[in-house]
């Protein structure tokens, strides 16, 4: 694919003929389709699964149960 | 609302209408620099993530490709940058056939050992602007530098090369 650039380096030209013979043409074409890789890779940085807020509230609730009747973890490791 | 604006509020489905718009362009880009499928396609995932994890800065009126580019081309030059020198880049052999097949492979693989030689950043400029004969307005815009910065880049290269093939007596 010959360019706009060709005329401004004539004097390079042995340089640039080296290393197109170094360099052949690659073939630049997909050889498939890459959304499922990209898909994988921007699930694996997904954030890890947030606690939902209720879980929080539940287990507050156990907390100052425990805190107001300590009896109740004699009853709660009895159950375990 | 429009695809890129949707894209840049985090819409999954408006991301992958523009890269299937756009990934086999930025392969072949990202092809031209590192010459190796696998590397390219592994830098075109890459490119792509980076593109949707920055997706709250990119301005939803903005050039979408343009940007896809530079990422691209950031990447690949990181790439480039850490390739160890020896490593084989796969040998394409040309379509013509030259008098002394052996001599002449020889001769190639001087020329693309001294060319690795080179910094990677020279490395890139001279890739894009003598062996893939790309415009210096074009290399500039996707390395983000002035176009006489690309043109003293392929002109320093030009001059390394020149003395590195001198001393190992490749007649260019």
């Amino acid at each position: 694919m010959k360019t706009g650039n060709h005329h401004e380096h004539t004097e390079d030209e042995d340089v640039q003929s080296a290393l197109q013979k170094a360099f052949p043409p690659v073939n630049s074409e997909l050889r498939r389709d890459l959304w499922p890789s990209t898909l994988r890779r921007l699930e694996d940085e997904a954030p890890a699964e947030r606690v939902p807020w209720y879980d929080w509230a539940l287990a507050g609730c156990v907390v100052l149960a425990f805190l107001f009747f300590p009896k109740f973890l004699v009853l709660f490791g009895y159950h375990l | 609302m429009d695809l890129q604006e949707r894209f840049a509020k985090g819409n999954l489905d408006a991301f992958e209408t523009l890269f299937r718009q756009h990934q086999g362009r930025v392969f072949a880009w990202i092809m031209r620099i590192v010459r190796d499928a696998g590397h390219a396609e592994d830098l075109t995932v890459e490119t792509f993530w980076r593109i949707y994890k920055s997706r709250a800065r990119f301005r939803a009126d903005g050039d979408f490709a343009g940007w896809a580019y530079r990422i691209a081309t950031n990447l690949a030059l990181t790439h480039v940058r850490r390739r160890p020198r020896d490593e084989e880049l796969p040998l394409q052999e040309p379509q013509v056939l030259l008098p002394d097949p052996a001599l002449q492979r020889e001769e190639r693989e001087r020329i693309r050992r001294a060319f690795q030689g080179l910094p990677a950043n020279i490395q890139v400029a001279v890739t894009l602007a003598l062996i893939e004969e790309r415009p210096y307005q074009e290399i500039a815009d996707t390395l983000g530098i002035a176009p006489g910065t690309v043109k003293s880049r392929v002109f320093r290269g030009v001059r390394l090369l020149r003395k590195h093939l001198n001393r190992m007596r490749v007649h260019t």
